[in-house]
């Protein structure tokens, strides 16, 4: 769908990305990460033809990108506004046709999206009446008006109540499903996660990590267990001995914990449950992945670079 | 082309539907009337005697000068000279107003001298010519042919108009009609500041609510700017056309209700006169206190349908070239408030276009005035002016060249606002420094 080659782009003697490479194939969700001033806004408006990069290209369907191709792409930035003394309605019109669709159309698609999310009320009402967090549907609604093929969405669940972020993370997986393709610049890792197929994190405008998610997350693994058990944490304890290592434990209850253990020597998770079993009623054991929050931290933690170096 | 126009519609509509609009619409013409109402009422009294003394050392006049009292000149006549300065000062000129010199070659050279402390409105300048004119006449008549003075006005019809200017037959080309071109002038410099700013206005909002990044990922930054400045542009042209519309029918009900003795052509019409009239009618012309100059300027003398044209056609380019420089100064600034700093130039050069058409009006030959008419920070004004004193035959074509350039110096400020406001437009929160700026302008 979107392929990124050797893209680098500087600001006057600042480098701002350093020969990015990218790949994103049709209807996956693709998460780019990276920490604040990484140069994530800077790959995301050239994608959009903002501006121009100074080596590289980004090609869409295999052709180069043109101004034609704008028209498929929907584009939610992160520094968003709006109209503040425009309805929501001209709003719609104004934004959907610069996209390319009739008024016909404009109305009909913000007919649906306004069914969709129950707020049909809010058609005549002007920008400045709404709260930050209705503005951001309406944001939201004028970004994908013209049902775009590729959207690339810039923090799109800031601001939004919890209710309101699971429905636009449900909306997305919807999209995904219908077989759009979707690019989410995000710093909520909990989100990658959950609706994430793959992730590029970009620092110090190099890109420095990409795959699918459960890839990144397998290959920074540490032969981590956790296990839910109910019985005694001194008996848990004695029966781990010196073949395995308590690392953490959280009480869920009189006699009901999780406990986390590592594995000393050959020992195998099979060795663990034979260990275990009859000291402890084991409900639930699995083994533990790093958050994406954690490989994030561990990617970019500055006092981890001073180390290494 | 078609996001422009939708950039374009979208800016007019705010335009028009703001409050604000609607008002300037309306209370500005009416301002405008309200002022013309006080000028017709009472922009023709002034000074309503005036104290005369004529210089006359070899006694060329005879010490006469009309037939009849004047009710508003008393003359006083002394054979000798009279320096200025001694009329200036000595206490026993101070009772007069003015001064007339009639030295002893005024028949051959036909030029007097008037002196006054006080300038003479329009009306008295051209009551104390048309006295010293006739009497000069009968003084000529005498001394050099054998007609009587009536016969010889009998035949002087023709020969008076070929005295005077074809295109000013009041022969008062000048000050006044020329403030109403300076007047024309500084409604478009007006429009261009207002419209102007809300250009920088609008962009600076964009930039700073940060919708701005949406716009571009649909429209490059130059269709941006164009529907912008084409949009207020509109607006602002509608408000033009109100405010002729409402002036139109606001002169026109003044005419026909407030003033309609006022406003009785035959009382003004001097031009169209023919000498038998105008010699009967001459003390009532004079003398009726009603005669008002505005009245005269605005209904008689203002050729409305070619101002009106022109001033559209230089606004329209006059906005254009401002236009560009206000898009790119709000898309150069980091914040509003400094878009209001770098305002500040602008709002020079615009007050200097104003004094430069002020200059044009004072010293319509000088060849800074001629530069003026060309410059085009200062042409839109200029032109004004310049059109309004009227431009010698031949001379037409020197409107034409000053607008050639103003379109010109659109077309390239266009450009060169265009690359400014497509780097600038993206940079949020700090000055962008002037050296950045000509580095943009290099990769042109």
């Amino acid at each position: 769908m979107l392929e990124i080659q050797h893209v680098s782009k500087s600001f006057f003697r600042n480098l701002a990305l350093d020969d990015i490479s990218l790949r994103i194939e049709a209807g996956e969700i693709f998460g780019l990460l990276g920490p604040n001033g990484a140069g994530k806004t800077t790959l995301i408006r050239i994608i959009n033809r903002i501006i121009e990069p100074d080596n590289g290209y980004v090609r869409i369907n295999g052709d180069l990108m043109t101004q034609h191709h704008q028209s498929m792409i929907g584009y939610l930035p992160e520094e968003r506004g709006l109209y503040r003394t425009m309805t929501v309605e001209d709003h719609a019109l104004f934004l959907g046709q610069l996209r390319g669709l009739s008024k016909r159309d404009v109305k009909m698609q913000l007919e649906y999206w306004l069914e969709k999310f129950d707020i049909a009320d809010w058609r005549k009402k002007r920008i400045e009446e709404l709260s930050k967090g209705m503005a951001q549907k309406v944001q939201f609604i004028c970004t994908v008006l013209h049902e775009p093929k590729l959207l690339i969405l810039d923090e799109p669940l800031s601001g939004f109540d919890p209710v309101n972020v699971e429905l636009i993370k449900q909306e997305l997986v919807e999209m995904k499903a219908k077989g759009k393709t979707i690019i989410l610049s995000t710093h909520n890792m909990k989100s990658v996660e959950e609706i994430c197929d793959r992730a590029a994190l970009i620092h110090q405008s190099k890109k420095i990590m990409e795959g699918r998610i459960s890839e990144i997350q397998e290959a920074r693994k540490t032969g981590e267990f956790a296990i839910k058990f109910r019985g005694s944490m001194i008996a848990f304890v004695t029966a781990l001995w010196t073949s395995f290592e308590l690392t953490d434990k959280e009480i869920l209850g009189d006699d009901k914990f999780i406990a986390r253990v590592k594995m000393r020597g050959d020992n195998s998770f099979e060795d663990l449950l034979t260990a275990l079993i009859g000291q402890v009623k084991i409900e639930a054991a699995w083994e533990v992945l790093p958050s994406m929050q954690d490989v994030f931290i561990d990617m970019v933690n500055p006092r981890k670079e001073a180390n290494n170096a | 082309m078609r996001n422009s126009w939708l950039i374009a519609r979208r800016e007019l509509n705010e335009r028009i539907g703001a409050r604000s609009f609607l008002l300037f619409s309306i209370f500005g013409p009416l301002i405008i009337l309200l002022a013309a109402y006080f000028l017709f009422a009472y922009g023709g009294e002034g000074k309503q005697r005036w104290n005369v003394l004529i210089s006359d050392p070899t006694g060329i006049m005879d010490a006469k000068i009309l037939a009849n009292d004047d009710k508003s000149i008393t003359y006083s006549f002394v054979n000798d000279y009279i320096e200025l300065e001694e009329f200036r000062d000595a206490k026993q000129f101070q009772p007069f107003d003015a001064m007339i010199e009639i030295n002893e070659k005024v028949l051959s050279n036909k030029t007097a001298f008037i002196f006054f402390r006080e300038k003479p409105s329009v009306r008295m300048q051209t009551r104390l010519q048309f006295h010293i004119e006739r009497r000069l006449e009968e003084v000529m008549v005498a001394e050099f042919t054998n007609l009587s003075v009536s016969a010889f006005r009998k035949i002087k019809q023709p020969l008076n108009i070929a005295f005077r200017n074809a295109y000013d037959p009041l022969d008062e080309a000048s000050d006044l009609r020329a403030w109403v071109g300076f007047f024309f002038g500084t409604v478009i410099f007006l429009f261009i500041f207002l419209f102007g700013m809300t250009i920088l206005r609008s962009v600076t909002l964009e930039k700073s609510n940060r919708i701005i990044e949406v716009l571009l990922a649909s429209v490059r930054p130059n269709q941006l700017m164009a529907g912008k400045i084409i949009g207020i542009g509109i607006a602002a042209f509608i408000q033009f056309a109100i405010w002729i519309i409402i002036i139109g029918f606001g002169l026109f009900f003044l005419r026909e209700t407030l003033f309609p003795d006022l406003m009785d052509a035959a009382n003004m019409n001097v031009a169209q006169m023919t000498e038998e009239v105008k010699q009967q009618t001459n003390d009532y012309f004079f003398v009726n206190k009603e005669y008002n100059e505005f009245v005269d300027l605005v209904y008689e003398r203002v050729q409305f349908g070619t101002m009106t044209a022109y001033f559209l056609l230089f606004f329209v380019v006059g906005y254009l070239f401002y236009g560009a420089f206000f898009a790119a100064i709000g898309a150069t600034s980091g914040s509003e408030s400094d878009g209001q700093q770098f305002i500040l130039p602008i709002i020079f050069i615009l007050c200097f276009a104003l004094y430069a058409g002020y200059f044009a009006l004072e010293n319509p030959d000088s060849s800074l005035a001629v530069f003026f008419h060309y410059f085009p920070f200062t042409s839109p004004v200029v032109v004004m002016v310049k059109l309004s004193q009227g431009y010698t035959p031949g001379q037409g074509y020197q409107l034409f060249l000053s607008l050639f350039i103003l379109v010109l110096s659109a077309i390239f400020v266009l450009l060169i606002a265009g690359r400014l406001y497509k780097n600038g437009i993206l940079q949020y929160g700090h000055r962008i420094k002037l050296s950045l700026m000509l580095k943009w302008l290099k990769k042109m």
